[in-house]
């Protein structure tokens, strides 16, 4: 009894794969051996606090808060009988029965018998009796009937029975064996096989589905105007259930099927209406959505992004603020892309939400809403992000820049030349890339004059990096003129550049691909010591192989 | 008391009933300290050898019990019927502290074929040990026909004269159908109390308890897995005033018995079992005053009528938080009333293919509902009758294979049919026939003899017993309606 006790500790503590339950389970296992030495199989006394074999306590446990016995007694167990093969399997299902009722409460749908009951054991055996009863009428013969005083004498009864014989019956009743077909006795072999299938559709119907199918079958075509109130209720308090159960799907065909109710539905107060069509803008809201976010980032199994996409395509356009919010705090890599892609349709089918969000303050809403758009290329949004270059945020302008750049439009392009001044190093070195690479020359004017002028002065080396390739791409053999004295390590008249521009004038040349700019770059390696610059220049030279 | 996983339920005992005579108390006290010192014998002969202090101290005590009990009559007959032992015909009381030595008896003396022991008022100690020896010999050995003939031999062979091991006889097996019979009843009772509470609880707004509702469905399952006859044979209760409950009871029974025989596991009748129970919960929602009008309904109150199903859709919605939504009590509750191309009522207009629970409860509870008295239904049809329409009406809409399943179950003269033999006997169908080839001859109750001559408990006889020239003994000419003979049936089987 003290391993078995021992056991329920250990069985309820740890998980099956761990050595320290499994442990307990074969101490349990073991621990039968000389019980079934003694006896054929062990009958337990059930008491309040003890369990008594063969009159002697062989469990005590007064304190009810522990106590195995009282789990048992309080409903109705009085004897447990555990016959030899319990110790296989069942008994580690008993216990697990025991501690799932030692947790249930007074209003549970189980107590310890219907668990008991579910587990069909086949070595163990209880005595239960009967509690709060008392009440139930028990079944008695009536007292009228047949051969009551007050009914026919024999011969009477004879002459009727005789006289009910000969008159015909209303319709002869399926007692003809040579009337039917013999095998309306028997299930023939293709009746067999549709109810073995009939019992595998049991089991393997959408069972919400149907429910919901059916609900709505009522809501659209019952006119009860207390009813509709009801399913709608239901349908309200059903939403947060199935979310919890990561049922998407359900969700989705809830949210779809409103809007055949409110197209088809008869007689609908505009009250009910009104809850219907806010259902959707309910599950849209931020809050939900945060559920929505996190029940996802948490769920065991994941939906598909079928599953996902239906969803979202019944959401509001609410809906993506949320998301976006959320998105960056996801820390699941597959509900992230999920997400992401089931956000990218959101944006694509509610543009307006998203010109919304555009100007909103909400730095990581609008971040996320960034990103989306230089994934997606939108060219529609190109005024508004223009518009986002003047933030203060050097994040939401740079991100602004990159979906400008992203887009790549001619109109995204003169965009972003504005960007080329921005306070923010970032930002700049962006522009101005992605404009060279684009060969934007409407940007050629104010790289030129970052170039030639003061501006990259105190600039670090890859800012002045950006600028130069930018230059050698957008002027081509214009810039020649301006590159050559910076290039040149000896300077006659004038003083010479400082490594970190000679070697960017070198990259620009690289850029410009000319045979006159490899002419340059070979006199300038000659006299060039500075290993900064060689590198540079032959990294050029390389290119333009 | 109830015993559960392989043995039915015990009887329900009045320790409270004081009034028996002074001897049969005698008897039941000396019984049960006869017993108990049998059990401790047995136990105390299989772990030590025969010379020890406590085999001789329990062979004493068997002795000494046995001859208190031959003082009073001069022959004592200790006799196994299910889960009792009588002690000269009277029954023992089984109680906590004596159901493990009891249930151990019981199965020891039946593993070795015995039915029951008479002892002599001259019996020895002596006797008794070898008796004892041999019984704890005998039990182990395999099942065979020939165990008690040689456990009798070695009886004599050992001296032993003045006690006999018989076999189980007719009137055993007479017991344990009773007990079964009351077991089943007690199953009844509770489930109609359990309906009862839900639809009051429902009507009342009060929480109702699913619990209660699990252990009732469990009950009944356990009961159609062990004795479908005797369950079966309540369904012919068809309560007038408590028809709801009774009705969904019945229907509850009908619907696991359809499932056994279709093969469902123990866990799946139980799913099907709990829809069926509340598959009409639906009407704790229609008012009373509609729910009993005597007489026909108007059509405003057809319309609430017919709105039970989907009622009980939003009952069962109500009837839990969401922690374990009952779906397919659900759907079953909605769609009991539809054809299985869901039509009929409710309306549908969404796409779905009916559950074969569904089914099963629209047969069992068509069924049921035709053939019982109503308020509004004052002359119910026969079953034979309604089985017929069942079958050959297609338009009811009701999957023909369970139909066929159905008829299967009932014979084609369901339990509680009332019939006119051509002996001129009347009699009330009891059983089907257990050979399926032989449904039109159920095992009938006798009622009425050709002379007119009524019987309270009349004979159950077999129809396909064969009579002269090689034709039956009787046969059904005719069914007939119980009530023209003032025959309720279900008191032929509570």
């Amino acid at each position: 009894m003290q391993v078995l006790v021992k056991g329920l500790r250990a069985l309820q503590l740890y998980l099956p794969n761990n050595p320290i339950y499994q442990k307990a389970a074969e101490n349990i296992r073991v621990a039968f051996e000389p019980v079934w030495e003694e006896c054929a199989e062990l009958n337990l006394l059930v008491t309040e606090s003890e369990f008594k074999w063969e009159d002697a306590v062989v469990l005590s446990q007064p304190d009810r808060a522990d106590s195995v016995p009282w789990v048992l007694f309080k409903d109705g167990l009085r004897l447990l009988t555990l016959s030899p093969g319990i110790e296989d399997e069942e008994i580690v299902q008993l216990l697990d029965v025991i501690h799932r009722a030692r947790g249930l409460t007074g209003d549970s749908d189980d107590d310890l018998l219907t668990l008991l009951w579910e587990q069909d054991f086949q070595f163990v055996r209880y005595v239960t009796i009967e509690l709060g009863e008392e009440g139930v009428p028990p079944l008695e013969p009536s007292e009228s009937g047949l051969g009551g005083p007050e009914g026919p004498s024999d011969e009477e009864l004879k002459q009727q029975v005789a006289e009910d014989a000969q008159q015909p019956e209303p319709s002869p009743t399926i007692v003809s064996m040579e009337d039917f077909d013999a095998t309306l006795y028997f299930l023939d072999e293709d009746e067999l096989k549709y109810i073995e299938s009939e019992i595998s559709r049991e089991y393997s119907q959408d069972m919400r589905g149907n429910v919901l199918s059916l609900v709505f079958d009522r809501l659209e075509l019952q006119t009860f105007a207390a009813v509709r109130s009801e399913l709608i209720s239901i349908l309200e308090n059903f939403i947060p259930y199935l979310l919890g159960a990561s049922d998407f799907r359900s969700v989705a065909y809830i949210l779809g099927e409103l809007k055949v109710i409110l197209g088809r539905a008869r007689e609908l107060l505009p009250e009910h209406r009104r809850q219907l069509e806010e259902l959707p803008a309910r599950l849209s809201q931020p809050e939900a959505i945060g559920q929505l976010m996190q029940s996802l980032d948490e769920a065991v199994v994941h939906p598909t992004e079928e599953e996902l996409a239906g969803l979202f395509s019944e959401l509001r356009a609410e809906a993506l603020e949320g998301v976006l919010e959320w998105l960056p705090q996801l820390s699941n890599q597959r509900v992230k892309d999920l997400l992401e892609n089931a956000a990218q349709r959101l944006v694509q089918a509610h543009p307006d939400q998203v010109a919304k969000i555009l100007e909103s303050d909400n730095e990581s809403v609008l971040l996320g809403m960034l990103r989306l758009i230089s994934g997606l290329k939108l060219p529609t949004f190109v005024p508004a992000l223009g518009g986002l270059l003047a933030r203060e945020s050097s994040e939401i302008r740079a991100g602004a820049a990159s979906a400008l750049a992203s887009i790549g439009s001619p109109g995204a392009m003169k965009q972003l030349e504005r960007a080329i001044d921005d306070s923010d190093r970032d930002v700049r070195v962006a522009a101005v890339r992605v404009l060279s690479e684009g060969g934007h020359r409407g940007a050629f004017a104010k790289i030129e004059s970052a170039v030639i002028g003061k501006t990259l002065k105190h600039a670090d080396l890859t800012e002045k990096k950006a600028f130069f390739q930018a230059y050698g791409l957008l002027a081509g053999e214009d810039g020649l003129g301006p590159l050559r004295p910076m290039v040149k390590s000896k300077g006659l008249l004038k003083r010479k550049e400082d490594p970190e521009t000679r070697a960017c004038a070198a990259m620009a040349l690289g850029k410009i691909g000319s045979e006159e700019a490899r002419e340059l770059l070979n006199a300038a390696l000659k006299d060039e010591k500075d290993p900064l610059v060689r590198n540079a220049i032959n990294g050029a030279l390389r290119e333009m192989k | 008391m109830t015993e559960h996983s392989d043995s039915s339920q015990l009887p329900r005992d009045s320790f409270q009933d004081g009034r028996r005579d002074s001897e049969e108390v005698v008897i039941r006290q000396g019984g049960r300290e006869f017993l108990l010192a049998f059990y401790a014998a047995l136990k105390n002969l299989r772990l030590y050898p025969v010379e020890n202090v406590q085999v001789q101290r329990a062979l004493d005590d068997v002795h000494s019990t046995a001859t208190a009990l031959l003082q009073i009559e001069t022959e004592m007959e200790v006799k196994l019927a299910g889960e009792f032992i009588f002690v000269n015909s009277t029954r023992l009381r089984i109680g906590l502290d004596n159901y493990s030595s009891f249930s151990h008896i019981l199965s020891t003396l039946g593993q070795c074929g015995i039915g029951s022991v008479d002892v002599g008022d001259e019996v020895e100690r002596r006797e008794w040990q070898v008796l004892l020896s041999l019984i704890l010999t005998f039990a182990p050995r395999e099942a065979d026909p020939n165990k008690l003939t040689d456990l009798r031999r070695r009886l004599l062979e050992g001296g032993v004269t003045h006690i006999s091991v018989e076999p189980p006889t007719a009137s055993e097996e007479y017991a344990d159908a009773e007990e079964a019979k009351e077991v089943a009843k007690r199953t009844y009772e509770q489930s109609v109390a359990v309906t009862k509470d839900v639809v009051n609880s429902v009507r009342m707004g009060r929480t109702a308890s699913i619990k209660k509702v699990k252990r009732a469905v469990q009950g009944v399952v356990d009961q159609v897995l062990r004795n479908e006859t005797s369950m079966i044979g309540l369904t012919t209760i068809r309560d007038y005033d408590e028809y709801t409950f009774v009705h969904s009871v019945n229907v509850t029974i009908f619907s696991v018995s359809i499932g056994k025989r279709l093969g469902l596991s123990k866990l799946q009748l139980y799913d099907l079992g709990m829809a069926a129970l509340m598959h009409d919960v639906g009407k704790s929602r229609v008012p009373i005053e509609v729910l009993n009008k005597k007489g026909a309904l108007n059509d405003e109150e057809w319309k609430i009528m017919q709105s039970h199903p989907w009622m009980g859709v939003l009952t069962l919605f109500g009837l839990r938080g969401y922690g374990e939504i009952p779906y397919r009590g659900i759907i079953v509750a909605h769609d009991h009333h539809m054809k299985i191309d869901l039509t009929g009522y409710p309306k549908s207009v969404r796409q779905r293919t009916p559950s074969l629970y569904t089914k099963i409860v629209a047969i069992a509870d068509g069924f049921d509902a035709a053939t019982s008295r109503r308020v509004y239904q004052e002359n119910p049809i026969q079953p034979d009758q309604v089985l017929r329409e069942m079958w050959e009406n297609r338009r009811r809409g009701l999957d023909p294979a369970l139909v066929k399943s159905f008829i299967n179950l009932l014979g084609i003269y369901p339990v509680g049919t009332c019939v006119i033999l051509d002996t001129y006997e009347i009699a009330i169908v009891h059983a089907a026939n257990p050979n399926l080839e032989l449904s039109n001859r159920p095992l009938v109750r006798i009622l009425c003899t050709p002379d007119g001559a009524t019987l309270k408990q009349g004979p159950v006889v077999d129809l396909a017993e064969p009579g002269l020239e090689g034709t039956y003994a009787r046969s059904i000419i005719k069914v007939t309606n119980p009530a023209k003979y003032g025959i309720n049936p279900s008191d032929h089987f509570v």
